[in-house]
């Protein structure tokens, strides 16, 4: 693998530091099934997943975040006209190499068939 | 040496992703009132453990645990090493992603983690949170 060493990337016209391309990337992300054996679609820097239960899935990231102050994004898909909402598990289930993710439909935890979780922040 | 994370990133683009046969099935003491749980390698990350020169030793994430955050990590510029099989990349990954009280250090009688075919993880999803490890 080769690497360039710049300061900037430019199309000619406008030009961007490489520091904002590098630190701006997803560090990590994953494309998952909830329902019935849980399974990933795809993925980056993500080591496993583990079906915690109903509507919780831990996930694993192969390189650690530097500190847990990272941002996460978490959807899923809406199947239904039931009230969906996703979110993490704060109470010690965001560690910098673990999140815990939450599916909620009507206020219940429940799985769903096309979740999506990703990180932006600085690795360690 | 460059970054896990970069190594990673040029993995992907050239190893076919491997769905692994296998499924870590385990409880925690710590939690008992939660039903057991299903480790599911990724297949990105299986195809990188099976290739070798990627994934860093398993003692550095160990090591890493004890680290503060916001201090450097040991695991992202450590040497990475060769290429495992795949039974040792499940091993390898109950020691990273699993909590050493489940596969270290627990001394009660029950079997808490058991690795399987994936043929024997229930699909039907019924009391699923209450699901154990079969004794």
């Amino acid at each position: 693998m080769s690497t360039l060493n710049v300061s900037n990337i430019s199309d000619g016209t406008t030009s961007v530091g490489t520091g904002y391309v590098v630190n701006g990337s997803a560090k990590a992300w994953v494309n998952l099934n909830q329902v019935g054996t849980i399974s990933i679609f795809d993925s980056f820097n993500v080591s496993g997943i583990t079906d915690s239960g109903t509507g919780l899935t831990d996930i694993g990231l192969s390189s650690s975040m530097s500190n847990t102050g990272f941002a996460l994004s978490i959807t899923r898909q809406d199947t239904s006209v039931n009230n969906d909402s996703t979110g993490f598990d704060g109470l010690n289930q965001k560690t910098v190499s673990n999140i815990r993710f939450v599916s909620i439909e009507n206020a219940t935890l429940s799985d769903s068939n096309n979740a999506h979780c990703i990180v932006q922040g600085d690795l360690a | 040496m460059t970054h896990l994370w970069e190594r990673l990133l040029e993995a992907k683009s050239r190893l076919k992703p491997v769905q692994s046969k296998y499924r870590v099935l385990f409880e925690d003491p710590a939690t008992p009132d939660e039903p057991a749980k299903v480790l599911v390698p990724d297949p990105n990350w299986m195809a990188a453990a099976l290739e070798g020169d990627i994934l860093p030793p398993i003692d550095t994430y160990q090591r890493d645990r004890l680290v503060p955050d916001g201090e450097p990590k040991e695991h992202p510029y450590a040497e990475p090493i060769g290429a495992m099989t795949e039974e040792e990349a499940i091993e390898y990954l109950v020691m990273k992603d699993i909590d050493p009280a489940v596969w270290r250090d627990y001394k009660g009688n029950r079997t808490i983690m058991k690795i399987v075919p994936v043929e024997m993880i229930p699909s039907d999803r019924s009391f699923r949170n209450a699901w154990r490890i079969a004794q």
